[in-house]
């Protein structure tokens, strides 16, 4: 009962206040326009029309499906085996490298029969080509529905296209988005409180310290989480003007489980960064000092999920490390190859952490020199 | 309306204080402004005292004498470092849930949040107590009725007027009916409206057969509320009983500084 009156009040203080609302939904509007913006400047928009020369070697039915996603999207595409085109693979890797083909499709021997049973393909592409790269992300994405393993070679010199780089910075923008989210919310209500002496007169009642934590972790996560869906929503709908492909396509690239295993990731640290922030928000005497501290905080988030997100195989371990565990999840998601038990795991972990350190804000809050300290 | 009764397990006496003693440590600039070169300061040292049921207690003392640190014991914000109190027979220590449950703690430094109403925060701390709905419909309409509250019950506490807000905390800290009330320098920075007001709550809660404990600095608040009162001097209860046993033909002013000069010489 005390529990969730404590809840209710939360909720009463942020739903009854249109302000607080509209700064949780306005991230998400500005995530869409800003991401839109930058994808049509760095592609030019969807209605780039590129002319294509892709190599095939081996035989398969998928050609058809990824020649109709190309002229889907507005592009002229020229499927050649690499028979009818006189070269060997050798000759075909070569001149995409070189930029004289766009692309080389391969695939392994009856592929389509063993579809589901060791089936393997490559897409050999050059990210330093607009269109290589565009027509590796549509390979990508309108192949995620078949059970087979896709090698992506880029043979660019430059060691990444921009859609890859998206894929390692979008982890990063979401953490820091709704880091910032939950640092609007908790910040007023856990500082605030202490510093308003509002917190204290919760102490003086019979109500348990556990419960008090418990009251302000759940509650601000479910507003945060309003203000991360909203980021999440803008990010996924300015995704495919960033990867310069169509929507449906780009879908089909995350995913519908995909998508889905990237709000379980979303669910999983809200909680867990509201945790941090009100832990360190007991912890201050007040707003400003609070949001110092948080402000590191997030500046050493910011850092690790860059590096998480750029260092090349990482490594399972990232998983026992709260966050970085759902960036590393986050950009196997968005490169299309999602390690299910690496986001599972995250999940679990990230929600055991969040128990500690609600354990510990009760502890704080028991804690005289913490709640009375001058 | 319910008063304290029965207090069977420890008789009239509702809070004893048992050799409490409380240091805290000073930081630098805590200790450049004690003028102290120590870097921890004795708050209280061996207080002992108890209060009875159905009265008014006072402690007395200069600022910085421990009258504060003691209250605080007594509501189980901070703990002591060594003896014990009881309140309503459970020891802060042991006991610290059961002893918020049985008494209401009002100080300048609890606050309520100005964005909700009086109404909303009255059902909002009777639930943190645990109080049953029907009950605290019931208070809610009985206690906002006899200190005027009923017309301001839905606007929001930051719109109050200064007088109108202590009241509303005084009722909000004895919404689930505690046998023990406590109050920290109940007049301090008040004007004499709101002061009023306040002392005439008091004596209101002394007539509902509340037991009432509070802290001043104020002779004339003791004199004109108090049935006993403890002196406390540097931590230590200088002198403690009826207010007419421990002034005896003297006013309590002049009482307390034949005290304070006999244990500080002349330094007044």
């Amino acid at each position: 009962m005390k529990l969730i009156a404590l809840m209710k009040k939360e909720f009463a203080r942020f739903f009854g206040d249109y302000k607080l609302l509209i700064t949780m939904i306005l991230p998400g509007l500005l995530i869409y326009i800003i991401y839109s913006v930058m994808g049509s400047v760095m592609f030019g928009g969807e209605e780039e029309a590129y002319r294509l020369r892709v190599y095939v070697e081996g035989e398969s039915a998928i050609v058809s499906t990824v020649e109709s996603a190309a002229s889907a999207n507005g592009w002229e595409t020229e499927m050649l085996s690499l028979s009818e085109a006189g070269i060997d693979e050798e000759t075909a890797r070569e001149q995409v490298a070189s930029g004289e083909a766009s692309a080389l499709l391969v695939f392994s021997e009856n592929f389509d029969a063993s579809l589901g049973k060791g089936a393997a393909a490559e897409i050999v592409y050059n990210a330093d080509d607009d269109g290589s790269a565009a027509f590796a992300s549509l390979v990508n994405a309108a192949l995620q529905s078949f059970s087979f393993t896709l090698t992506v070679s880029d043979l660019s010199g430059s060691g990444g296209g921009a859609q890859m780089v998206m894929a390692g910075i979008l982890p990063m923008l979401i953490v820091i988005f709704v880091f910032s989210s939950c640092m609007s919310v908790t910040l007023e209500s856990v500082a605030g409180e202490k510093e308003r002496g509002t917190l204290a007169t919760i102490l003086v009642t019979s109500v348990r310290r556990s419960d008090i934590a418990l009251g302000k972790v759940l509650p601000l996560s479910c507003v945060s989480l309003i203000g991360a869906a909203s980021s999440f929503l803008g990010v996924v709908l300015s995704l495919p003007t960033l990867m310069g492909v169509s929507l449906d396509v780009a879908a089909a690239g995350v995913g519908a489980a995909g998508y889905v295993l990237l709000f379980l990731l979303i669910l999983s640290f809200v909680p867990l960064i509201v945790a941090a922030i009100a832990a360190v928000s007991a912890l201050s005497r007040s707003v400003k000092e609070a949001s110092g501290y948080t402000s590191v905080l997030m500046i050493l988030m910011m850092v690790l999920s860059l590096v998480t997100a750029f260092l090349p195989d990482i490594g399972g371990w990232v998983v026992a490390v709260p966050i970085l565990n759902a960036v590393a999840a986050m950009q196997g998601i968005l490169t299309g190859a999602p390690v299910v038990w690496m986001c599972l795991v995250s999940v679990a972990v990230n929600l055991a952490y969040t128990a500690v350190l609600i354990a510990v804000i009760a502890r704080l809050l028991s804690s005289e020199r913490v709640m009375f300290g001058k | 309306m319910q008063d304290n009764l029965p207090f069977s397990d420890f008789g009239e006496e509702v809070v004893r204080a048992e050799g409490l003693r409380k240091t805290f440590t000073l930081s630098r600039k805590q200790q450049r402004l004690e003028h102290t070169d120590f870097p921890r300061k004795v708050a209280l040292d061996g207080l002992s005292f108890s209060a009875q049921r159905g009265e008014i207690y006072g402690l007395l003392g200069p600022n910085g004498a421990g009258k504060t640190t003691t209250l605080r014991i007594l509501s189980t914000l901070i703990s002591p470092d060594a003896g014990d109190a009881f309140v309503c027979g459970h020891s802060v220590r042991k006991e610290p849930g059961k002893v918020r449950d049985v008494i209401g703690f009002m100080t300048s430094e609890l606050k309520l949040e100005g964005f909700f109403t009086p109404s909303y925060l009255f059902d909002f701390f009777g639930a943190m107590h645990g109080v049953e709905k029907g009950a605290l419909a019931q208070r809610k309409q009985e206690l906002f009725a006899r200190f005027g509250i009923d017309r301001f019950a839905e606007v929001k506490v930051s719109d109050l007027s200064t007088g109108m807000l202590q009241k509303v905390s005084l009722v909000i800290s004895i919404v689930h009916d505690p046998a023990v009330v406590i109050f920290d320098e109940p007049t301090n920075g008040l004007d004499v409206l709101t002061a009023k007001v306040v002392i005439d709550f008091l004596l209101e809660l002394k007539a509902m057969g509340k037991s009432i404990l509070l802290s001043t600095h104020i002779f004339s608040l003791v004199e004109k509320l108090c049935d006993r009162v403890g002196i406390i001097i540097d931590g230590k209860m200088a002198a403690d009983g009826k207010l007419q046993d421990v002034c005896g033909e003297m006013s309590l002013e002049d009482k307390f500084f034949a005290i304070y000069r006999s244990i500080k010489g002349d330094a007044v």
